[in-house]
């Protein structure tokens, strides 16, 4: 038995530092340049939001109109930052599971540079007033036609991976993964091409694109961030996942009801009627995989309390399932029938949106950062500091999303619906929430520049030398540095002796 | 397991030696706790009951989508579309006669351009200028003919182009009238007056009761037939008429 219990580690600590390493450059590219993006998406939000209620602001700029704008910051935030995160989390998420190095780091790292020029000519268009007028598929075909390629590029590797593992037990994150490797071309190349390949009906047209919105956050951020909730939770705090019945629940309830989704958003739309409710329906069934999943990592993680207190990977990755929970009680009220025609061209729509790329998946992928990035620099983060400021002030920002969300929409929607008032009424209802939109922006702004500052230093290998990894403490005492941190440049004790020490708080 | 007759074959504190860099390195990946089985908890009650809040909730959704393709549920109850009195142009403010007509003109104006040219001067070799030409701004018989019949032979400069062709098939009085108010007031010319929509209906009849109905007509021809205005009262050019029917309407 001693054989086996001293071999076994130290061979998985190495396999997993292999697996890390030959990953290092395209999951810390896809996340640094994901994290650049983040920025620029919000000074974009923050100009777009800040024209709705003071317009004025910067009217004198017509590539800054607030058409140009809104679309770029949206695309910026969707393609530049979130898929980012996601290739990211999906490549080396997918790497470790099948516990196969990556042979093909090189391709994917070309097709990320790829991906990013792309969208970097994507938006330009946009802002230059090149942009196709759909939401969330602005870019001309010389960007979204690359980004398909590039996205093959990246995915088809994982996709290897998982086909040669070694045989055994599928990891829930696998499903996952494999879903959302998948559903991710169906759903972009199929909207893309049924708009703007073919010349359809344009009624038509704008049903796919909100089907494609739609799928795009149910079937590819969705499952990615679940994916890698359910690797973290389990990882960090070294306890099984509550219940293998609620995962099935979960994926197979999110696969079956997801496709289904998105067309809500043209209620009263002269297509056939039944599919708009069949969307509502189905945006609200969502909240079933959302509660399967969102319970079942609760009670995994409610079995540890002290670790999602001290792991900067677990609390955000803990916010972010609570805001899957948020996001499907939003799912429900937004969509029954009678509060729908009151939010359909609300401001209700955006904060939902946001509520589902920031509150959820970011709050993920920041989760997932924190956890793999450490593992790639071999270094630890910096500042404990820092990454409180980042989720302190994250919370602010997407609390304040949710206020707009579901009441600033339902209050701008009860405006627009008394259509016997002036328009004014209306734009004087949401005036508050627009307001409170630029502030929430600006709080996500803040924050964000803590951590790109933080994955900067992380990149250029400026991070901590030590065995000890960073922990979020209660307090923040110069004193209690030392305990949560441990000795900067203690790094003898690393010896597989010593992990459990290491990581037993 | 190390078996002690095999000393050589019990590895674990070489791999350790030949790792011990790597694991230095890679302090976080060495402390990392292992993925374990699912657990096995039964999906608890409660949870169902939270799912069936989203099912009702969605069932209800559903039942309220009326019939699959009828729209009369997604209307509000005492919603009326405002549906103006008349067609669509009903409200069209009425204006001086000689600028509807124009406009009316310049559409059908777009067949001619072809060959006389956005400018309507030609290009002086197949096709002759309408700028000035005599048969234009003359007797207003003279032009219907030319353009419902078209033209062989030499125009009235005396200059032989190529053959015309006619231009009447499912040409309307007023179209004709709209057409030749258009070209006699624009590209330089300036008759100053409008032929109205009686003239043309005019013009229409004349034509179909030529000796050679069908044939372009010839100069010869025009000049012993149609050298005369068309009959019909003149209009005043800047007497408010309205835009549809083209029937002069009281002043404001």
């Amino acid at each position: 038995m001693s054989s086996t219990t001293s071999q076994t580690p130290v061979n998985d600590a190495v396999r997993r530092a292999q697996i890390d390493i030959s990953l290092r450059h395209p999951v810390m590219f896809f996340f640094t340049s994901g994290a650049a993006w983040l920025a620029v998406a919000i000074l974009l939000g923050i100009i777009a939001s800040a024209k709705v209620h003071s317009p004025g602001f910067l009217d004198g700029v017509s590539w800054l109109t607030y058409g140009r704008v809104q679309s770029a910051h949206i695309s910026a935030l969707v393609y530049g930052w979130g898929c980012q995160a996601a290739f990211g989390a999906l490549v080396w998420l997918m790497a470790r599971l099948s516990r196969q190095e990556c042979r093909a780091a090189g391709i994917i790292l070309v097709a990320g540079h790829v991906w990013n020029l792309a969208i970097s000519l994507g938006i330009l268009a946009i802002l230059g007033g090149a942009g196709t007028g759909m939401p969330w598929m602005e870019f001309p075909a010389f960007a979204w036609v690359p980004m398909l390629l590039a996205y093959g590029a990246i995915a088809i590797w994982s996709m290897v991976q998982f086909k040669v593992r070694p045989a055994g037990h599928v990891f829930i994150s696998q499903w996952y993964i494999l879903a959302a490797l998948i559903w991710f071309p169906w759903v972009f190349a199929s909207a893309h091409l049924l708009v703007h390949g073919f010349a359809g009906n344009p009624v038509m047209a704008a049903a796919i694109n909100a089907w494609y919105r739609s799928a795009l956050l149910f079937l590819f951020f969705i499952p990615t961030g679940i994916a890698a909730a359910y690797y973290l939770i389990p990882k960090v705090t070294g306890r099984p996942v509550y219940s293998y019945s609620l995962s099935s629940l979960g994926f197979w309830s999110l696969a079956i009801i997801a496709p289904w989704a998105g067309m809500q958003k043209l209620a009263g739309a002269p297509i056939p009627n039944f599919l708009p409710y069949l969307g509502a329906a189905a945006t609200i069934l969502f909240a079933v995989p959302a509660i399967a999943v969102g319970v079942n990592l609760l009670k995994t993680a409610a079995g540890a309390p002290d670790t999602v207190v001290n792991s900067p990977s677990l609390r955000f990755t803990l916010a972010g399932v609570i805001c899957l929970l948020v996001l499907a009680l939003a799912c429900v009220f937004l969509n029954n029938p009678a509060i729908l025609p009151g939010t359909q061209f609300s401001m209700a729509g955006y904060g939902f949106d946001i509520l589902a790329l920031y509150a959820f998946f970011s709050f993920i992928a920041f989760g997932m950062i924190y956890f793999v990035v450490p593992r790639i620099t071999r270094r630890e983060w910096l500042s404990s500091r820092l990454i409180k400021m980042h989720f302190f002030l994250s919370v602010y920002g997407v609390a304040l999303v949710v206020i707009v969300a579901l009441f600033g929409g339902v209050m701008q929607g009860v405006g627009l619906e008394a259509y016997k008032q002036p328009w004014e009424d209306a734009s004087m209802r949401a005036y508050p929430y627009a307001v409170a939109t630029t502030l929430a922006w600006c709080f996500l702004l803040f924050s964000n520049v803590f951590f790109f500052f933080h994955l900067t230093l992380m990149w250029l290998r400026l991070g901590r030398r030590s065995s000890h990894p960073t922990l979020l403490g209660h307090a923040h005492h110069d004193d209690l540095h030392d305990a949560t941190h441990g000795p900067e440049g203690d790094i003898d004790n690393a010896g597989p002796g010593s992990a459990a020490a290491a990581h037993s708080h | 397991m190390i078996d002690p007759s095999k000393p050589d074959l019990e590895e674990s504190v070489n791999v350790t030696e030949a790792h011990e860099r790597v694991l230095r390195g890679a302090a976080a990946a060495s402390r990392e706790n292992k993925l374990t089985e699912n657990g096995a908890e039964p999906v608890s009650m409660w949870v169902m009951a939270l799912c069936f809040i989203p099912m009702l909730a969605a069932g209800w959704t559903l039942g309220n989508a009326g019939t699959l393709f009828s729209y009369k549920d997604t209307l509000k109850s005492g919603y009326v579309r405002v549906i103006p009195a008349d067609d669509e142009a009903g409200g069209a403010p009425p204006g001086p006669a000689l600028d509807i007509y124009m406009k009316k003109g310049a559409k059908i104006y777009s067949k001619c351009s072809g060959c006389h040219g956005p400018d309507g001067k030609g290009d002086g070799n197949a096709y002759p200028s309408l700028a000035g030409s005599k048969w234009v701004l003359g007797e207003t018989e003279v032009f219907a003919m030319v353009v419902l019949n078209g033209l062989t032979g030499p125009t009235s400069s005396g200059k032989t182009y190529g053959v015309m062709p006619a231009q009447g098939a499912g040409m309307s009085g007023e179209d004709l009238a709209a057409l030749m108010t258009y070209v006699r007031n624009n590209f330089g010319n300036s008759s100053g007056d409008v032929v109205t929509k009686q003239m043309g209906a005019a013009a229409l009849e004349i034509s179909q009761a030529r000796a050679k109905a069908g044939a372009p007509v010839t100069a010869d021809e025009l000049t012993a037939d149609h050298k005369k205005n068309l009959p019909g009262d003149p209009l005043e050019a800047s007497l408010p008429i309205d835009p549809v029917t083209l029937e002069p309407v009281a002043a404001p």
